[in-house]
């Protein structure tokens, strides 16, 4: 988790860079009078760079991904649940005493 | 529904509450949650924490429904005193409420005053006559007096007008079955797989109930239920794996006499037998023997 954490940031700060880089070439640009077609190449792979780590961050900070096939071992179905609206009182289970005889204190 | 994760969470937890090793609210959460029947467990230790003043305002406001929770598993473990102060001490809280007043039905119902117990749900039906829970306890309670005809008539008036409630559904199967009506519970069942046709039980039950009828179609049909089932649970329902082996049997018995279409492949039957071994030897080793001769008499 802390190894992921700290990628998060790096790309964070990776791409605020990139963006702060990129600004600054506008700016520089306005200055010699040339069109903006686009952020100089290093920018471009810093700003790849900062998305790989980001992307990387979120997969692995959040921790284990949860299976979604019906069929597999831990999202199968194993038993309904016992229809409690129809439940009877009146069963075998009458004539076998609670052992413990427990009441309610108030 | 109870998946396989949180049938191991629930036995871990009872596991641990049993030996003494606290956890007693989870445990009794995860059981309301699930709708699972443990009212000898629910009881003791729901009281326990009801008993301990601490504990039971560290509940806060989910104290009522323990109260309830507990009243309900005392009443299935006949401790009829415990009922009645519980839902005293709930009607002290709530004291218009229709849910104390169908717990007073359910405790005349379990003391076996039936008349009185009729009147109870007959009035609360007055004030709402659409009240779901109390057309079910109405029906619950003709079903307990061994009155079934009545209590499959009322199930019946009770589906023509809710007609999405699986667990009538699933009730009426099961009454018809055993009473043997085996047509009406595959209505039933059929009703259940088109409304949730993910839950691989209920395809498990409708191919036992056309198993039981019998005849070439329904055994066909049957056959490809089991194998829906087996697709649906990983192959882990050691029932529909052996329902696929007798089905193929039976289907070669009843057509023997007729002219051999032989569209059956019978592969299925041995993927199923393989499966089946795999699975004894993993978990049952010594009742292997028993196994192979049972298939081995199956394939003849």
């Amino acid at each position: 988790m802390g190894l992921g954490f700290i990628f998060g940031v790096f790309g964070v700060l990776f791409l605020f860079h990139a963006a702060y880089s990129t600004i600054q070439y506008r700016g520089l640009l306005k200055i010699m009078e040339e069109e903006f077609s686009g952020p100089p190449m290093n920018v471009v792979l810093e700003l790849l760079l900062g998305f790989v780590f980001c992307v990387s961050a979120a997969l692995t900070v959040p921790g284990n991904f949860l299976s979604i096939h019906p069929d597999s071992e831990e999202n199968r179905i194993v038993s309904l649940p016992a229809n409690l609206d129809f439940m009877i009182f009146n069963h075998r289970a009458k004539a076998l005493p609670l052992e413990i005889d427990m009441k309610l204190k108030h | 529904m109870v998946s396989k994760t949180e049938e191991t969470q629930l036995n871990r937890l009872e596991n641990q509450v049993d030996n003494g090793g606290g956890g007693a609210w989870d445990y009794l959460c995860l059981v309301r949650k699930l709708k699972v029947r443990r009212s000898e467990k629910v009881f003791k230790y729901g009281l326990s924490i009801l008993n301990d003043p601490k504990k039971r305002s560290a509940l806060g406001p989910e104290e009522w429904t323990l109260y309830e929770q507990v009243a309900i598993a005392a009443m299935d473990c006949q401790c009829l005193d415990v009922t009645k102060d519980c839902i005293k001490v709930l009607q002290k809280k709530f004291p218009e409420s229709k849910r104390v007043g169908r717990l007073n039905g359910m405790l005349l119902e379990a003391k076996g005053s039936w008349a009185e117990a009729e009147k109870a749900y007959s009035s609360l039906l007055e004030d709402n006559s659409l009240d779901q829970v109390i057309h079910k306890r109405r029906v619950a309670m003709a079903k307990a007096q061994g009155n079934i005809s009545k209590a499959i008539e009322l199930l019946n008036k009770y589906l023509e007008i809710f007609m999405a409630d699986h667990d009538a559904w699933r009730e009426l199967a099961d009454i018809y079955v055993s009473l043997q009506m085996y047509k009406q519970a595959a209505f039933c069942y059929e009703e259940l797989i088109l409304s949730q046709p993910t839950v691989p039980l209920y395809h498990l039950a409708y191919a036992d109930v056309l198993y039981t009828l019998g005849g070439l179609e329904n055994l066909q049909t049957a056959k490809k239920y089991y194998a829906s089932t087996i697709d649906l649970t990983g192959g882990k329902n050691t029932r529909a794996l052996f329902g696929i082996c007798l089905c193929t049997s039976a289907i070669a018995q009843v057509s023997k006499g007729r002219n051999k279409e032989d569209k059956e492949s019978p592969e299925l039957q041995s993927l199923a037998a393989t499966a089946l071994e795999k699975d004894y030897k993993q978990r049952a080793a010594d009742k292997l023997g028993l196994l192979t001769s049972a298939l081995r008499s199956l394939k003849i």
